[in-house]
C-alpha cells in the first residue's frame, strides 16, 4: 500500500499520511526556500495543519518556526490582502 | 562573540551599484560593533508577500556576520535608520546552523540539481497520473 502514494502522487498528496520532509530526508527546512513551504499554507495564508498535510510532529515544529520566520521578513502572507 | 543571519530588504529601485554601495554601508555598520561579514548573498528582487512601507517589491540581501552580543540591539537601531533598508530580521545562529550556512554554497548547487531532475519528473509522471484518473472516472 506504501508504494502506491508515488504513482500519482498529486491526487493523494493531502490524503497520503507520509511526512514529506521525512520522505525527503530533510533534517532542517529553510524559511527562505518558499517552493517548499507555499504547498503548506492554506489559501488565506493559514498553515496547514499536520493532521491534514500528514508531517510527522518534529517537521511539523520546524515548518512553522519557518513559515514565522518567511512571515516576518515578507516572503509569506499573514492574511491575503484583497 | 556568536554567529547572526541578517536578511534585509532594500528598496526595489536599486540597481546593482547602489546596492553596493549599501552593502559596504552596511558591512561598515557590522564592523563598528566589532564584527565581520562571513559571507553575503544577493537574493535578488522580490515580489513582497505584503506592502512594505508602500512598497511591492524589494531587493534581498542575505548577510551572514559575526558580531558582539550586548551591540545587536545597537546594531538593529541602526538598521531601522538606514534609509537604504525597509525591513530586516536578525537571527542568531547556533553552531550548527553557521556550519550549515557555510556550507550551503554547495548544498545550493546540488539543491539546484535536484530541482532540474524533479522539473523533468512531474512532466513525466503528468500523463500517468491522467491516465490513472481517467481509469478512475470510467
Ligand atoms: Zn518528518
Amino acid at each position: 500500500m506504501g508504494t502506491m502514494g508515488t504513482t500519482n502522487k498529486k491526487r493523494s498528496f493531502f490524503s497520503q499520511k507520509i511526512c514529506r520532509f521525512c520522505a525527503d530526508k530533510a533534517e532542517y527546512i529553510d524559511f527562505h526556500d518558499v517552493k517548499a513551504l507555499k504547498p503548506l499554507i492554506s489559501e488565506r495564508g493559514k498553515i496547514v495543519p499536520s493532521r491534514i498535510s500528514g508531517n510527522c510532529a518534529k517537521h511539523q515544529r520546524q515548518l512553522t518556526n519557518a513559515i514565522k520566520r518567511a512571515r516576518n521578513i515578507a516572503l509569506l502572507p499573514f492574511a491575503v490582502e484583497h | 562573540m556568536r554567529s547572526y543571519q541578517s536578511v534585509l530588504i532594500l528598496k526595489p529601485d536599486f540597481d546593482e551599484a547602489q546596492v553596493d554601495e549599501a552593502l559596504a554601508g552596511i558591512t561598515e555598520l557590522i564592523q563598528g560593533y566589532g564584527g565581520a561579514c562571513l559571507k553575503v548573498d544577493k537574493w535578488g528582487k522580490k515580489r513582497l508577500a505584503y506592502r512594505v512601507k508602500k512598497n511591492r517589491f524589494g531587493y534581498y540581501l542575505n548577510i551572514y556576520h559575526t558580531c558582539e552580543n550586548e551591540q545587536v540591539p545597537a546594531l538593529e537601531a541602526k538598521y531601522k535608520l538606514f534609509a537604504p533598508i525597509i525591513k530586516f530580521m536578525v537571527l542568531r545562529l547556533d553552531d550548527k546552523e553557521l556550519e550549515r550556512a557555510m556550507g550551503s554554497g554547495e548544498a545550493e548547487e546540488k539543491a539546484e540539481e535536484g530541482e532540474n531532475k524533479e522539473a523533468a519528473t512531474p512532466e513525466a509522471a503528468t500523463p500517468k497520473a491522467e491516465a490513472v484518473a481517467e481509469k478512475t472516472e470510467d
